[in-house]
């Protein structure tokens, strides 16, 4: 049964990464494989979804951005790509590939045009393009490219700051505020209504069987949730753990979601989710605004008047410069931390699966040798991976448990807690460390 | 690098799916599932609890089972010494009453006994004095069927009391 999965999961994680090289290598007379293109478009977002084992087709997603005039406009994302087939020269093979192109939108009687940007500094961002036609606008647009120091040719490939490069026009662009439903997006609504069901799964249990244990999945929801809740919250918070439980385990519950969608390969996953700064750093700020709103006298009192010798803290404010440092480094870590697990977690397996195409170059053995070799470690990666999901999500769940059970102390019984952070710190410095030795392979 | 700067979209989609995904939850789901919790947790509290008073109940009430053997058992023990004791003395007794009543038997049978025996002696004598008589009877008249027998005694008899 085991093996089985193993062989699914392998066969998808090899497929998956097929079709974008043969994409590339058709695009490219160089036959190379442009790595890092290839790992940044896993990794980072898109506007639509990517339906199994192709790269051509995608699934059509809302774009809504907000033009420069201030108006809303909103289409659907297959109209930033069109399908364009090609004959490979080599092989005669004809090839699908998605070609972007202009969106042309009318609304109130004003058209906008809109592009998925290629050679601009918002690669692979929907920008709105005004087109370079007056001699004082290509006087502008010279002197821009003049002034760019990038390498190129002006004319051609060149980033020029503030335009785009289209079938070798540049257009003047605009980066509007764009609040599209994004591969992201969804896959963090799709993450959301799992940890609903999920919860509801349990709590529906209870209305239907009372006080009766639930079994199998439910059983091992409830399990988690009593994991985290007395494990965690109740053994950190004590009295005060029904107030902070709600928010706490929706924290790890949708970050472990988001994390073990992330590795599902194809659709309902694939979203690297808590790999993204932005969801981290969103889950980051709700850590920080519940520790401090929340906050007693006598923590604010330990950061602007803390118990040391009076020169570390009257002349010049040492201790508080530290302290107030301190409440904004503890969440970036947090945000840091998950965001660099996921991410490195990702990029290896994808760097794993890319030796492949890399060793291509070297001949028949070097391809059947690295192929064995990638795919195990791929599958080690992938296997490392959910254990690291797991524990991402206990980690920040306990630190920010943590945070704010160190916000929570009335001073009365001082000793205990000032143990407890003394015991939390270095963890938190070790776990840190670890991160980083973790990365250094990438 | 676009991977480290964060994207407005998706911080404004992530935090509107946070917060809507934590107002549900915090309403309708982690109250429910941690008061469940809870009150399974004390369910089976009071279970264990009760479990164990009723152990100790039980135990309570086999140590009152033993006493009431181990009394009984005593009271069969005692009964059984008195009845053994009874039975001795009973024994004893009739023994003795027995005795009694024997030898009074016997010594009522030794008088009719000494009685009978005298009256049987005084029968005897009679008897043997009357048989003797005869015999004497007839012996002197055998005896003194001759003159001269006769006269022989008459002479005996004349010697001896003239020797007197």
């Amino acid at each position: 049964m085991n093996s089985k999965k193993l062989s699914i999961i392998l066969a998808i994680v090899a497929m998956f990464f097929i079709s974008p090289f043969k994409a590339n290598a058709s695009g490219n007379d160089e036959g190379g494989v442009n790595v890092k293109e290839i790992m940044f478009h896993h990794l980072g977002d898109g506007y639509g979804w990517e339906v199994p084992f192709s790269h051509t087709y995608r699934i059509p997603l809302p774009v809504i951005v907000r033009a420069e005039d201030g108006k809303w406009i909103c289409f659907s994302s297959s109209r930033l790509t069109r399908i364009e087939e090609e004959t490979d020269p080599k092989t005669g093979k004809v090839v699908e590939e998605a070609v972007p192109q202009i969106v042309t939108i009318e609304k109130d009687g004003k058209s906008y045009r809109f592009l998925l940007a290629g050679v601009s500094s918002h690669s692979n961002k929907v920008v709105q393009i005004f087109p370079v036609e007056t001699e004082s606008e290509k006087n502008e647009l010279r002197a821009a490219a003049d002034n760019d120091s990038t390498e190129g040719k002006f004319g051609i490939d060149k980033v020029v700051d503030g335009y785009v490069l289209y079938d070798g026009v540049y257009y003047k662009e605009y980066r509007p505020f764009d609040f599209s439903i994004t591969k992201n997006v969804l896959a963090l609504f799709i993450a959301s209504l799992i940890v609903t069901l999920m919860v509801m799964s349990v709590v529906r249990w209870y209305t239907k069987n009372g006080y009766k244990a639930p079994r199998k999945g439910t059983g091992f929801m409830e399990m988690l949730i009593g994991f985290i809740y007395t494990g965690v919250i109740k053994s950190t918070l004590h009295d005060k753990a029904n107030k902070y439980a709600p928010f706490l385990l929706t924290c790890f519950f949708f970050i472990l979601v988001m994390n073990l969608v992330g590795l599902i390969v194809i659709f309902p996953g694939g979203a690297n989710l808590t790999g993204n700064i932005a969801v981290t750093l969103v889950l980051a700020v709700m850590v920080f605004v519940v520790v401090n709103v929340k906050a007693t006298k006598h923590y604010w009192k330990e950061i602007f008047w803390p118990d040391v010798p009076l020169f570390l803290k009257f002349p010049i404010p040492i201790m508080q410069f530290i302290e107030i440092f301190g409440i904004f480094t503890k969440p970036a870590a947090l945000c840091v931390r998950l965001f660099a697990n996921m991410m490195g977690g990702h990029m290896i397996v994808i760097t794993l699966t890319l030796l492949i195409f890399i060793f291509t170059a070297f001949g028949a053995a070097a391809t059947g040798g690295s192929v064995v070799i990638s795919i195990i470690f791929s599958i080690f990666m992938l296997a490392l991976d959910v254990l690291v999901s797991f524990i991402q999500a206990y980690v920040f769940t306990l630190l920010s448990t943590l945070f704010i059970s160190m916000a929570q102390e009335d001073g009365h019984h001082e000793s205990k807690h000032e143990k407890v952070i003394h015991e939390s710190l270095p963890d938190e410095d070790e776990a840190i460390r670890k991160d980083g030795t973790a990365e250094a392979p990438v | 690098m676009e991977l480290f700067t964060p994207e407005l979209g998706l911080v404004f989609w992530m935090f509107i799916a946070f917060i809507i995904l934590f107002f549900v939850l915090a309403k309708w789901g982690w109250p429910v599932i941690i008061k469940n919790m809870d009150k399974r947790a004390d369910t089976i509290d009071k279970g264990v609890e009760y479990a164990r008073e009723a152990k100790a109940q039980l135990d309570s009430a086999r140590a009152d089972a033993q006493k009431f053997l181990d009394d009984a058992r005593k009271q069969q023990a005692d009964i059984l010494r008195d009845a053994a004791k009874m039975k001795s003395q009973i024994i004893e007794e009739a023994k003795k009453e027995a005795s009694e009543e024997a030898k009074k038997v016997m010594d009522a049978a030794k008088v009719s006994i000494e009685q009978s025996r005298k009256e049987a002696e005084l029968q005897f004598r009679d008897e043997v004095s009357k048989f003797s008589l005869e015999i004497a009877e007839k012996m002197v008249r055998n005896q003194l069927k001759s003159d001269k027998a006769q006269t022989e005694l008459v002479d005996k008899l004349l010697d001896e009391i003239e020797k007197n």
